[in-house]
């Protein structure tokens, strides 16, 4: 008798455990989790208890992040990735580059937040000088949400890093170029034409980059003068010979292949031999 | 009619390589290199798993992974081994069959200490080659971690140290107890000093610093995230580490033997 009372308290025990834990499940997916992702506690404080295992600590948050960031049917999941990535992560590991640009993409290219991403990589940086490849992608994160100026200041960034490929000065003339400072850009490609350094390919590259902008800075010049002139005498120069003669140009300019500029003296425009701007195809 | 010859007096070493001898060989009867096993399956087990869960940084999880897996299970065999081995030679009534023949303490102590440091040296050997192999095959160079097993090494003969002088002291378990109260401290040591920076200049303060430079200090043998992320360490800082480790080691060693001198076993 009594060990049909123990079996049947077994047996509704484990039937209350099953329906009190299903029970459960119901409720809990109906909460906010990513809100839990607040009280993870900041990795200064989770480094102090892991007694010497803060890196390993680290992978795990880290794997944790992944499959809770991969799961699209979370709402409310781009909540606290600064947090997991800048905070928790990067304070127990601060050397763990992926970190820093995993958390970066899943806030620009999910999120759609930009500067939030870009200051990820910032951080990132600021604790791995030697790591050129995160300002790189701060660079092309930038590039591809059409801000040349900023991209070039990164690329920069990459480039001053020792060890750092040509591909990122390369990277920094392009985008200086789009942001329509085509001086220091012809500077920058005339360096890397120059520098023993480079590659073959980079040479390569850098040589019809410079011929393509020494047309287009000389050609900006002649316009420049031409306007200059107009606006000194209030009418246009007959030719480009006489603006030469009247020392608004240092010489009759021609293109780097030594064709002379189209000029028209009725309009004051100025064109290259071809009639279409030299580098213009890029 | 001659003199009789002289005793032969056995050197001091023979007694400590004869009871190192003994404690390496019990064990190995304990099955502890079992751990050997589990270690295996869990680093194998792990690599196999993070192709799944993970974006990148495999190489450097497996690293991290394998690293403190070594560390945690040397500390853990340190500790539960240590604790027991001079209690148990008391609990048996062994020691004083063993005290009785010209065996100093000291001799007995550095012995069980030998002994037990050679299991550990066996089991970090085999781990890390178990590790060393996983990563070669997926390209990885393992020689490079050899600093941090190496500093490991060391930081479980400062562990063993301390768990043989609190066998010498009490049971098992306040032994064990205190042992991993060493770990923690071993690995917290820098917030005695930051506590003593905050305080006004004065007593507390001196005690701060004072305990700072006394209590063993076990983050200086943890070079782990350096050789996983390739951060070159500073000129001579293995050696320097391990000299300190080693020092401690015998501080916490004569320690150990100055308690069993003063128990009684007659």
């Amino acid at each position: 008798m009594h060990r049909l009372a123990a079996w049947v308290l077994v047996a509704a025990a484990v039937a209350s455990t099953a329906v009190s834990g299903l029970v459960a499940e119901r409720m809990a997916a109906g909460r906010d989790e990513a809100r839990s992702l607040l009280y993870l506690p900041n990795g200064k404080h989770l480094r102090t208890i892991s007694l010497g295992h803060a890196p390993l600590l680290a992978d795990f948050v880290y794997l944790w992040a992944i499959q809770f960031y991969s799961d699209y049917d979370r709402e409310e999941r781009f909540q606290y990735v600064e947090h997991v990535f800048s905070d928790v992560i990067a304070e127990l590991d601060p050397r763990f580059v992926d970190a820093y640009w995993l958390g970066a993409m899943i806030l620009i290219v999910e999120a759609g937040r930009l500067d939030d991403g870009l200051a990820l990589l910032e951080r990132g940086f600021e604790r791995n000088p030697d790591q050129w490849i995160l300002p790189y992608l701060a660079g092309w994160e930038a590039w591809m949400a059409r801000q040349p100026a900023r991209a070039a200041e990164y690329f920069r960034q990459a480039s001053a890093v020792p060890g750092a490929p040509v591909l990122t000065r390369r990277m920094q003339a392009g985008m200086l170029r789009r942001a329509g400072d085509e001086r220091t850009a012809l500077g920058l490609w005339r360096e890397l034409l120059e520098d023993p350094a480079s590659d073959e390919a980079s040479r390569a590259i850098a040589s019809r980059k410079v011929r393509e902008l020494e047309g287009t800075v000389l050609l900006a010049g002649v316009r420049e003068a031409v306007e200059r002139y107009r606006s000194e005498t209030g009418a246009l120069p007959r030719s480009l010979e006489a603006l030469a003669q009247r020392g608004y140009l240092s010489a009759v300019p021609r293109d780097p292949s030594g064709r002379p500029f189209h000029y028209d003296p009725r309009t004051g425009r100025v064109a290259p031999p071809s009639g279409r701007v030299l580098g213009g195809d890029e | 009619m001659s003199a009789p010859a002289p005793a032969r007096v056995p050197p001091p070493w023979a007694a400590i390589v004869a009871i190192g001898l003994n404690t390496f060989r019990e064990a190995i009867r304990d099955r502890i290199l079992y751990l050997l096993l589990v270690f295996a399956l869990v680093v194998i087990g792990a690599s196999r798993l993070l192709s799944l869960l993970t974006v990148g940084s495999e190489d450097k999880i497996i690293k991290d992974l394998g690293l403190s897996a070594i560390s945690i299970f040397g500390v853990m065999t340190a500790g539960f081994m240590g604790v027991s081995l001079v209690f148990k030679e008391i609990e048996r009534r062994t020691v004083y069959t063993l005290l009785a023949n010209p065996v100093r303490r000291w001799q007995f102590v550095t012995g069980k200490f030998a002994g037990l440091l050679s299991v550990l040296v066996l089991n970090v050997t085999l781990m890390y080659a178990a590790l060393a192999v996983l990563l070669w095959i997926r390209g990885e160079q393992p020689l490079a971690l050899a600093p941090a097993v190496l500093l490991t090494g060391v930081e479980l003969a400062v562990v063993t140290a301390f768990a043989l002088l609190f066998s010498s002291l009490t049971n098992p378990i306040l032994a064990a107890v205190w042992t991993f109260a060493v770990y923690v401290t071993g690995h917290l040591v820098w917030s005695v000093r930051l506590l003593g920076e905050r305080l006004p200049p004065g007593f507390a303060r001196g005690t701060c610093e004072a305990l700072y430079w006394l209590l063993p200090n076990l983050d200086r043998m943890n070079v782990r995230a350096e050789v996983v992320h390739g951060i070159a360490l500073p000129d001579g800082f293995l050696a320097v580490s391990a000299l300190y480790g080693a020092s401690y080691t015998v501080v916490v060693l004569a320690l150990a033997s100055l308690a069993l001198e003063r128990k009684d076993f007659a």
